[in-house]
């Protein structure tokens, strides 16, 4: 449903004329006249008020009864009092009532000093109370989940908590249980309040009964400082504001930016921060002497790594990955092109399709905003599973649906969690996006469904009813999808494809279009700075390089001599597993950017500079919608810990490059200048909330004309398992290296698990929990077998961890599962 | 070029005494000096013979400060709310708290002073800290001898402030 307009109204408000907009309840129409009404349950972002725990009462005139303003919509010549007697009296009978059962232990609570129920109780309460009956009195604290303790004493029954899990994330865990004074918040059978967004529910909470173990009792709100910056842990880049004592982060709490996280964090962003101070973290530069990494001076690391590099000049190959910033691609490609004569640079796991194609995926006509997502008549979730790739989207997706009457529909391999809200699903074979597409082009066009739907491996009459809905639902259509629909070999064939639906469904417009959701945190960002093979800074010509699965072969095939991993390690993200082993492994050279020796680094790298955490961080990143946004250093760097920036400045000039660049902001000026579309950008004007540059004039110099739909290839058929299993691989949310590091989440991190559909688990005498071998022309990886129910059969899907990245190719597959 | 002649200030000074004035000013005043002095030789010396003699305090007087335990349990009564940090003026208390276990139970709260810390050098001995205490965990003793060779030794941690002071300084009786 498009955006409803906003009408303003006039009501008087304490004598004062104030103006709100219509609908909107009277606690915040009251806040456009500067009164404040005290609030507990009230939370606009959870929706619809419930009106549970009547702090909100106002007289409103011509209604006898005192009124709740947080369920009270605002209505044209109203006339509200807040101050008088009445409400007073009602206010203070409110707060004595919800202190009736409340331990008021604040010195001992985590909440204290932030507390809402302390500011009320002080601000509106009576300030004594006339109950002197023993109160009620709960085991404390218990563990909601080994991230959230929860004091049941002290809570007041506001409902918050509960109707997070039942309408924001839908997890349906939390419950309301027993009645009366004996009500406490909890899961039905006692299991753990496990869930990637549990942890938003420690910020809703107006007391201190939900509080966070890793920061339980560290700080009082006097004792920290609150420093804003964004959050690279994946692409969602959500806006947070970290808790600082004593140069040390304590805590990430949201910084609502509608426009980006509504407000929300996943427990990754929320609780990973613990990785910046962990044990496993480097700080110091190493060099390889005799076979082990060993710490050394930084002149030397540089030394090393510029004399390496210099020594392969016209063979380094060079990957950029999580978390680095749009100055730090930018310099990463200068450094390859300019001063190392290279061409072999990638931002991608897959090659993705040619410049022109990509070129118009960009345009930012066709780039469509969060918020879209939120306010279109329909969208289409297409190969991707927003809770893993881009957590805080999926809660976007399914306010939407909730909200505003927006239809989903779903069309990916693997079972999603937005099933159960999709008007449509449809399922396709792993890697067969190409397929799916034509035959959706077909159905939207008119043409052959059956034949693109059959190489799809999906059912050609859902994909008719989803291309129906999708012309019927309305003009605002939004396709998330993901990167790798358009990676490996056929990736061009894809794009284009993807096109023509857009053309056909006519997205060029506001409200509609594509939002793109990249493999790495930073990858938007990362390809418009040039780390691409064949295309610079801006999407500018460049000479042709090779991707990085080609820089995998060059390297193990002796064409390439040395490596530059900026935050990567392919052995562990990348597809292909051993060939990047084998390739690291016959590198002269290995040369990284890292915070934590993975897999790869321990076993290949030759010079390893210390990366900054992102708390550390200054400079740009560009969110999947085209937001620039901005980082700002929180804490100092630790131990010898150097701006990367800098080091690749370093580097760089060793080899010859002549740069000069004094501080981050100078590194960021030079790639506002480089970028065309960045132009007039300023670290200013992104202070804040970002700035889209879809929306800037400066756009222009990324127009690409609207794409006329072109015939397209017949798409090559899904292999037909034939008693194997189509292989389909992703990428979970816990699989990340701050995931394993940091302690509070270790228990989550992933592991290498399969994911079977009941039937193929009987024939192959499989149940939950099973170890298995799952392998392919002799590759194997262990796992664990999880039965899903909503598993297509004759398809498995891995979870890419522990190692499991070694069966994934970026072709479809066939995979054998035995036990082990 | 600013020229500074303009800005030089004369000074004013009062007329100089005459002979007569001038002679007054050496011997009179100088004599009625004396006199105070002379009147209170009789009186013997009052100077305290600090530090082999002290000056007995007040029992309200604000000295060093002490932590204190439970008597029964030996429990300490401060639970590491950091309340003292926020009233104190001078911002010299430094509270970090954790979490007791039942294994490891320090205070009788759900949480303890892991670090509890006051910088006497910048400490003004105000009692706010004893006044924001919700348990009476921290007073203010009598101590006043707190000099040291070094700065840093000056924070007291939780150790030295819960451990038995040694009582240097002497307490007025009642009615002294
Ligand atoms: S636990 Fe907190 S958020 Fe949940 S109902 Fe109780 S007071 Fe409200
Ligand atoms: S969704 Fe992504 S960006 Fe947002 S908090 Fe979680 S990890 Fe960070
Ligand atoms: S006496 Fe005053 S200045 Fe000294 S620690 Fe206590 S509150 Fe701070
Ligand atoms: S001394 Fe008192 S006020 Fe200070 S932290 Fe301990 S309990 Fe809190
Ligand atoms: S805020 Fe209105 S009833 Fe709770």
């Amino acid at each position: 449903m498009p955006r409803p307009e906003v009408r303003m109204v006039t009501l008087t408000i304490d004598g004062r004329e104030v103006e709100a907009p219509e609908n909107s309840m009277l606690v915040d129409g009251a806040k456009h006249g500067d009164v404040e009404i005290p609030v507990f349950c009230y939370e606009p972002k959870l929706g619809p008020p419930v009106g549970a725990c009547r702090m909100c009462l106002v007289e409103v005139e011509g209604i006898p009864k005192l009124q709740t303003a947080c369920s009270t919509p605002v209505k044209d010549g109203m006339v509200v009092h807040t101050q008088t007697e009445r409400v007073r009296k009602a206010q203070e009978a409110v707060v004595e009532f919800l202190l009736i059962n409340h331990p008021l232990d604040c010195p001992v609570c985590d909440k204290g000093g932030e507390c809402p129920l302390q500011d009320i109780s002080y601000g509106w309460g009576g300030g004594t109370s006339r109950f002197i009956e023993p109160k009620r009195h709960f085991r404390k604290p218990l563990a909601l989940s080994p991230l959230v303790a929860i004091d049941r004493e002290r809570c007041i029954l506001c409902y918050r908590c509960v109707r997070y899990s039942q309408e924001i994330a839908e997890d349906y865990q939390l419950v309301l249980l027993e009645r009366g004074a004996h009500s406490y918040v909890g899961t039905f059978d006692s299991t753990p309040y496990v869930a990637p967004f549990a942890g938003n529910i420690i910020e809703l909470c107006p007391v201190g009964a939900l509080t966070s173990r890793a920061y339980r009792f560290r700080a009082r709100p006097w004792d920290i400082e609150a420093a804003g910056s964004i959050c690279t842990l994946c692409p969602a880049q959500c806006n947070i504001s970290f808790t600082v004592r004593d140069d040390r982060v304590l805590r990430v709490m949201a910084r609502d930016n509608p426009d980006v996280d509504d407000g929300w964090l996943c427990d990754k962003g929320r609780f990973a921060y613990q990785a910046v101070h962990a044990d496993e973290r480097v700080v110091e530069p190493m060099v390889r002497e005799g076979g082990t990494l060993r710490p050394v001076s930084w002149e030397r690391a540089l030394d090393e790594a510029a004399a390496a590099l210099s020594r392969a000049r016209g063979r380094v190959g060079a990957l950029a990955g999580d978390g680095a910033t749009n100055e730090e691609g930018y310099l990463l490609g200068r450094l390859l092109r300019e001063a190392l004569d290279c061409n072999d640079l990638d931002s991608r796991v897959a090659r993705g399709p040619s410049r022109e194609t990509a070129r118009a995926l960009s345009a930012p006509a066709l780039g469509a905003t969060v918020p879209d997502v939120e306010f279109a008549h329909a969208v289409l979730v297409l190969d991707c599973e927003p809770m893993d790739d881009m957590p805080i989207l999926d809660l976007r997706i399914r306010k939407g649906v909730r909200r505003h009457g927006m239809r989903l529909v779903v069309a990916t391999s693997r079972p999603s969690s937005l099933d159960p809200n999709a008007a449509v699903s449809v399922r396709f074979a792993p890697g067969a996006g190409e397929a799916f597409l034509a035959a959706l082009d077909a159905a939207l066009a008119g043409g052959d469904v059956d034949s693109a739907a059959g190489a799809a491996g999906a059912d050609p009459a859902a994909v008719r009813e989803l291309a129906r809905l999708l012309r019927e639902a309305g003009d605002d259509v939004v396709v998330v999808w993901g990167e790798r629909l358009t990676g490996g070999p056929r990736g061009e064939q894809a794009a284009r494809a993807l096109l023509n639906v857009c053309a056909r469904l006519n997205l060029r417009r506001d409200g509609a279009g594509l939002l793109e959701i990249p493999s790495s945190a930073n990858g938007r960002g990362l390809r418009e700075a040039g780390v691409l093979p064949g295309a610079g800074p801006g999407w500018s010509e460049a000479a042709d390089g090779r991707d990085a699965a080609g820089i995998a072969r060059a390297l193990a095939g002796g064409e390439l001599g040395a490596l530059y991993l900026l935050r990567t390690d392919p052995v562990r993200t990348h597809p292909d597993r051993t060939v990047w082993s084998a390739a690291l492994a016959r590198a002269n050279a290995v040369i990284a950017h890292a915070s934590v020796l993975t897999e790869g680094l321990l076993e290949h790298a030759t010079v390893v500079f210390p990366a900054e955490s992102y708390a550390e961080k200054e400079g740009t990143v560009t969110h999947p919608d085209g937001r620039v946004q901005r980082l700002r250093p929180a804490i100092g760097r630790p131990g010898g810990v150097r701006a990367e920036w800098q080091v690749l400045a370093d580097v760089a000039r060793r080899a010859g490059l002549e740069i000069a660049l004094p501080t981050g902001a100078a590194a960021t000026k030079l790639l506002f200048e480089a970028v065309p579309f960045y132009a007039g950008l300023s670290l200013v004007d992104l202070a804040a909330d970002g700035v889209r540059w879809p929306e800037r004039d400066a756009a222009s110099a990324l127009d690409a004309p609207a794409w006329e739909p072109v015939e397209l290839e017949r798409p090559p058929a899904a292999p037909s398992p034939n008693g194997a299993l189509r292989l389909g691989t992703f990428r979970p949310i816990w699989a990340a290296p701050e995931v394993e590091v940091s302690p509070a989440l270790r228990f989550l991190s992933a592991r290498a698990r399969v994911e079977l559909s009941p039937g193929d688990a009987r024939r192959l005498g499989l149940a939950s929990g099973a170890r298995v071998h799952v392998s392919h022309d002799g590759t194997g990886v262990a796992a664990e077998v999880v039965v899903r129910s909503d598993v297509p059969a004759g398809s498995a899907f891995l979870h890419e961890a522990q190692g499991a990245n070694a069966l994934s190719s970026g072709e479809p597959r066939l995979v054998e599962v035995r036990p082990a | 070029m600013r020229r500074y002649d303009e800005d030089v200030v004369e000074v004013v000074r009062g007329p100089q005494p005459g002979g007569a004035g001038g002679v007054y000013r050496a011997f009179g005043e100088t004599l009625r000096g004396l006199k105070t002095t002379f009147a209170r030789i009789l009186e013997g010396p009052v100077t305290v013979q600090y530090p082999e003699e002290k000056v007995p305090v007040y029992p309200r007087f604000r000295g060093r400060h002490k932590l204190h335990r439970f008597e029964d349990t030996g429990l300490e009564k401060c639970v590491g709310c950091s309340l003292c940090a926020a009233a104190c003026p001078a911002d010299c208390i430094r509270v970090v708290a954790a979490e007791n276990t039942p294994e490891h139970r320090i205070s009788a709260g759900e949480r303890y002073a892991a670090v509890y810390e006051i910088n006497m050098s910048r400490c003004i001995f105000c009692g706010y800290c004893e006044v924001a205490c919700p348990f009476d965990a921290i007073t203010m003793g009598h101590d006043y001898e707190l000099s040291d060779y070094n700065r840093s030794d000056l924070v007291f941690t939780k150790e030295m402030l819960l451990a038995e002071p040694l009582e240097r300084t002497p307490l007025r009786a009642e009615g002294e």
